[in-house]
């Protein structure tokens, strides 16, 4: 508010305020000389820099991290700098261009991987990916990092949705916990003639129009494909007999089974969860801590860290998890689990760092046993399954490994993102929502993700 | 620390034009002066934009993505990405749109900025300022924050607009409407929105336009016997025109563009592909740099071709002065 | 609008005869323009145009009055059947939260200095063009004016590459100085192109008639035309600053130390701060990002008046 006081914008002040600003250029990233200008690849006394990306990774295993590696690298920091997943894509882009800028290792979504794997982004990494588990490692993130069998991305987390749901309101409705995706089908559209919290737009199960996280569950599970590859070429596989049979189901569940709007995406589906205007949706499992029913608020400041206040929150907590249960999406019979839409992301070293030999060190140190466990205790699928055992048993946690071990990624494609950039299978299953002929719908979209992809 | 060097040059503004006294016809003078008047300005652009803008034109005729930023070499491939751009109907019907799409909402905004900025230079000090005050919010507020308030209220179940429409007005019809689900209607809403933004611009510009108009001139004209609007028609609009000139030109240049509305406008679950504008469209191309790059170029002629009447007016009646 | 020109020629001779440093005509401080009219039809008129003005402000902030209130909400009551409109019961935790993060006061410094380096560059540049553009008569002028129109039509969205590399090749990535040579001539042409409106639209005779009345020709301009300028300085100046302080996609690529981050950086790290996004906070932190920008105005606002009365003073 400097401005405002002194009154007016006189050349001194600016002069003053650019020179302070230019000075903490100098002293922050200039001065350890952020393994630019030495670039000796021989690795002592080098900093390296982690990218890691939104908030996933807790602060407890960032100071592991950290510590960890500044002792077994003695002379060498490691900086860690958090990345926002909005406008992850151009800072990639731009910086693991430079080598003077270029983060040593950095966090990318799955999806995103694969585009930066075929443009050469990334170092080869097979010999690492051998070392740190091989087979362990979750396959379908190992596929989407690697070209030709040469793997240059390694898969970090994992998470997969499950369903959350109202044990008040299935119980008022006289209604069982599914056990067979058709099942599941009927118990959302009796919830929602029951409508048991007597709210106007109800809805059985939360299942907004753009939501093809959800959607490809189904796909998925009755053995269809977003796309196939038919030697060089990908085509859209949403016509496929198995698609076809999927959309009829995910067509009645829109019509049926929801009502929320058409023009709304997967977003915060706890929203009207907590305003009981839905009894179940579909979500990663860390939205346990998103559900907050207003009959279980204690209205208590999230600032406020004396006992008194904590011992409430968990009171609160406690509530909540009581009126609230998790299960994972049932498969086609009794005793499986459907194959869910899986997200998460690689961990994968820029081919322009400098310091390519740390950057190894720090990825041994990610799949270490112990890093790996923590990743599995803080509710991740860690990126070596051998650890998943270690997220524990809570109902949570089941449902999560549950459904995160038959989970699916999106096609390993090289440009599979651009086709989310389209928003093409938001489009469609809008589309679907809006009671469109599944057919026609069907082959204008594999048309569009063909041309997309090739 | 290139700000210093830009500092020094600020240090009390030598005279902008020579000291000898001005004997000769205005604007007649040697043209050294003025060549160095443009020098900083010159500079300031080529070095941020000049490379930059070169590049793109460039690119538009190679094929160059993501792959060839990490040292694929790119290949000439001369027209072909503007023919398949142009040969595409889906890319005419999108420039199609954006062109009516930008010539309302260019229209409107210039209608209500000026309505505007005239009602604020006629109402006393504490309505201009609450005015003002607003305005400058619409306009000041983190585009982040001001659509996703937009997006909340346009919302289909929890939206104000809905909520205000079906219990205050008792239209239940509207309870959950779906605003963006019919590209019609999704142009309608980004058209509020847009127009929201852009109108304080409009306003805050013409204002200081109509501030600049000197008392006597009016008075002049007053003692002429010109009534209000005549004077307005007269003497005020002729002398803001220049203002006005730039602002319809600097509108219809960014609302032909428009992207950030539209782009979240169409993540808070518009069907993407019906409602395109080229903004957006060349964002959704932004892998393949010289295919953006192309597209920048066909927005490039779009635009001079719109303005192009414009342009020659403004340029001719300066020739004149 | 048949002849506009002889118009203002007809209205410039008769300023030139006057030599007075002029007076600007629509704002008084009575604020109803033009000459005083007496008679109760004319307050009449005067307050209903109030009004309507007061309503139309109320309108246009609606929104914004919308983002305040989501800040003083918890976020469990910010999307809910029955809106909350006005936050009686609320809390001021959102706002303290943001107050206690001193990576905001950090974003906040950069960004305060990127917005005044940007701000007094871009003006004092564009200035001098436009003086040169709408004053000189030279080679060159009409491609100069033509060229910083093309510049602004062309889309930038694909220029970030290049920008990016220009940057890092002259080591200003994650610089303030970088940040602020992008934004400088992203924001120049632009003000050239206003400035050089706000000069033409000051008739060059009231500057001819001063210099007949003994003042130099420097002395004419920044007696005459200078004042009457401050208001199109204003204006230019608002858009700079807004620019500066709420740019977001070139502050993306060219800042990526989270040390150096700018205001809307900040704020997008807010969103992603938690995986649920604590709207509330998020609205608490853009309402304080545009304190400073109603900061700025009414701090120019005020200079602009004052330079209006001792314009006015001096003569």
């Amino acid at each position: 508010m400097r401005i405002v006081r002194s009154g007016a914008l006189t050349l001194a002040a600016v002069l003053a305020l650019s020179a302070c600003g230019g000075g903490e250029g100098d002293d922050g990233s200039g001065g350890e000389g952020s393994g630019s200008g030495s670039g000796d690849a021989v690795s002592e006394g080098a900093e390296i820099r982690l990218w890691l990306n939104g908030g996933d990774t807790s602060d407890e295993l960032r100071t592991w991290l950290v510590e960890t590696f500044e002792e077994q690298n003695p002379g060498s920091t490691l900086v860690i700098e958090e990345q926002d997943w909005n406008g992850l894509v151009p800072r990639l882009q731009t910086a693991l261009t430079s080598e003077s800028q270029t983060p040593d290792v950095v966090e990318i979504g799955n999806t995103q991987a694969a585009a930066f794997t075929y443009a050469g982004a990334f170092a080869d990494v097979t010999d690492l990916y051998e070392e740190v588990g091989g087979e362990d490692l979750l396959q379908g993130f190992v596929e989407a990092g690697s070209v030709d069998g040469t793997v240059y991305a390694l898969p970090y987390y994992s998470g997969a949705r499950a369903v959350f749901y109202r044990k008040d309101l299935l119980e008022a409705a006289g209604l069982e916990v599914p056990t067979t995706l058709d099942e599941f089908t009927e118990t959302a559209i009796a919830l929602q003639e029951a409508n048991p919290s007597g709210t106007p737009a109800f809805s059985g199960f939360w299942f907004p129009g753009q939501d093809w996280y959800n959607g490809t569950a189904w796909i998925y599970t009755y053995g269809g494909e977003l796309a196939v590859q038919d030697g060089d070429q990908w085509t859209g596989a949403l016509s496929s007999p198995e698609s076809q049979e999927a959309l009829a189901e995910v067509q009645r569940l829109f019509t049926e089974a929801t009502s929320a709007p058409r023009d709304a995406d997967s977003n915060e589906p706890w929203v009207p969860f907590n305003n009981g205007e839905a009894a179940m949706f579909s979500a990663p499992t860390w939205a346990r801590w998103s559900i907050d029913l207003p009959e279980c608020n204690k209205g208590v400041d999230p600032e406020d860290t004396s006992d008194e206040a904590t011992a409430l929150r968990a009171e609160q907590q406690a509530c909540n998890e009581e009126r609230t249960g998790i299960f994972p999406l049932p498969g086609p019979t009794a005793g499986e689990v459907a194959t869910v839409f899986a997200g998460g992301s690689n961990i994968a070293i820029p081919a322009k760092s400098q310091n390519q030999e740390l950057a190894a060190e720090l990825i041994r140190l990610i799949f270490s046993e112990e890093y790996q466990t923590m990743l599995a205790e803080g509710g991740l699928i860690p990126g070596n399954s051998t650890y998943t055992s270690a997220m524990g048993d809570d109902a949570y946690s089941q449902a999560a490994i549950a459904a995160a071990l038959d989970a699916k990624l999106t096609p390993p494609a090289e440009k599979w993102a651009d086709v989310e950039g389209a928003r093409i299978l938001e489009d469609f299953f809008q589309k679907v929502a809006s009671g469109a002929d599944l057919v026609t719908t069907a082959a204008e979209t594999d048309r569009l993700i063909a041309d997309t992809l090739s | 620390m290139s700000a210093l060097p830009a500092g020094r040059a600020a240090t009390p503004a030598p005279p902008p034009f020579s000291p000898a006294p001005a004997t000769g016809r205005r604007r007649r003078r040697p043209a050294l002066g003025a060549h160095l008047l443009l020098v900083p300005a010159t500079v300031g652009i080529l070095v941020g934009l000049g490379y930059p803008l070169a590049r793109q034109l460039v690119l538009s005729f190679q094929e160059y993505g993501l792959a060839q930023q990490f040292g694929r070499p790119a290949e000439w491939v001369g027209l072909d990405n503007y023919t398949t751009l142009l040969s595409d109907p889906y890319v005419w019907a999108v420039i199609g749109r954006s062109i009516a799409f930008c010539l309302v909402n260019a229209l409107l905004t210039m209608a209500i900025g000026m309505a505007l900025a005239v009602l604020m230079a006629r109402v006393g000090r504490a309505a201009r300022m609450t005015l003002q005050v607003s305005m400058l919010l619409a306009w000041g507020t983190p585009v982040l924050a001001t659509m996703t308030v937009w997006q909340w209220l346009f919302d289909s179940q929890y939206g104000v607009v809905n909520w205000l429409l079906a219990e205050p007005l008792g239209m239940e019809g509207m309870r959950y409407h779906s605003w963006l689900i019919e590209p019609l209607s999704f142009y309608a809403v980004a058209t509020v929105v847009v127009v929201w933004m852009s109108v304080p611009f409009v306003v805050f510009t013409v204002y200081a336009g109509l501030l600049q108009v000197p008392a006597e001139t009016m008075e002049a004209a007053q003692l002429d016997g010109a009534n209000a609007w005549q004077r307005f028609r007269l003497v005020t609009v002729p002398m803001v025109k220049p203002v006005l000139f730039v602002v319809l030109l600097l509108q219809v240049i960014w609302d032909l563009r428009v992207f950030t509305q539209i782009y979240v406008l169409q993540r808070a679950g518009a069907p993407t592909r019906e409602t395109h504008l080229l903004g957006t469209y060349i964002y959704s191309l932004a892998k393949e740099f010289s295919m953006a790059g192309a597209m920048a170029t066909i927005m490039l002629v779009l635009t001079l071709a719109l303005t192009a009447f414009y342009i020659r007016r403004m340029l001719r009646q300066e020739e004149d002065l | 609008m048949s002849r506009p020109t002889s118009t203002v020629e007809v209205a410039r001779g008769r300023d030139a005869s006057a030599g007075d440093p002029p007076r600007r005509a629509v704002v008084r401080p009575d604020g109803t323009g033009g000459r005083r009219r007496g008679g109760a039809g004319a307050v009449a008129v005067r307050w209903l145009l109030g009004a309507l003005a007061v309503v139309v402000a109320l309108l246009w902030v609606f929104p914004i009055y919308w983002m305040v209130v989501s800040a003083f909400l918890p976020t469990n009551r910010l999307r809910t059947p029955d809106p909350t409109f006005f936050p009686v019961d609320g809390t001021l935790s959102n706002v303290r939260r943001v107050l206690a993060d001193p990576t905001f006061y950090t974003a906040f410094r950069t960004s305060l200095a990127v917005t005044a380096i940007v701000l007094v560059v871009a003006i004092l540049f564009a200035f001098l063009a436009a003086l040169a553009v709408s004053r000189f008569r030279f080679r060159g002028r009409r491609s100069f004016v033509v060229t910083v129109l093309v510049v602004q039509m062309i889309p930038a969205e694909g220029l970030f590459i290049s920008q990016y590399q220009m940057l890092d090749g002259w080591g200003l990535v994650n610089r303030v100085a970088g940040l602020s040579i992008v934004y400088v001539a992203a924001v120049l042409p632009f003000t050239i192109w206003m400035l050089r409106g706000f000069v033409q639209g000051v008739p060059v005779e009231l500057e001819e008639a001063g210099t007949v009345d003994g003042l130099s020709r420097t002395g004419a301009f920044f007696r005459i035309t200078f004042p009457l300028l401050a208001p199109g300085l204003v204006a230019s100046g608002v858009y700079g600053f807004l620019q500066a302080w709420n740019e977001y996609t070139l502050a993306l690529v060219v800042m990526t130390d989270p040390a150096r981050r700018t205001l809307p950086l900040w704020l997008q790290g807010l969103v992603e701060a938690n995986r649920a996004t604590d709207w509330g906070v998020v609205m608490a932190g853009a309402t304080l990002i545009a304190v400073p920008v109603i900061c700025f105005f009414l701090v120019v606002q005020h200079r602009m008046t004052a330079g209006l009365v001792a314009g006015a003073v001096k003569g």
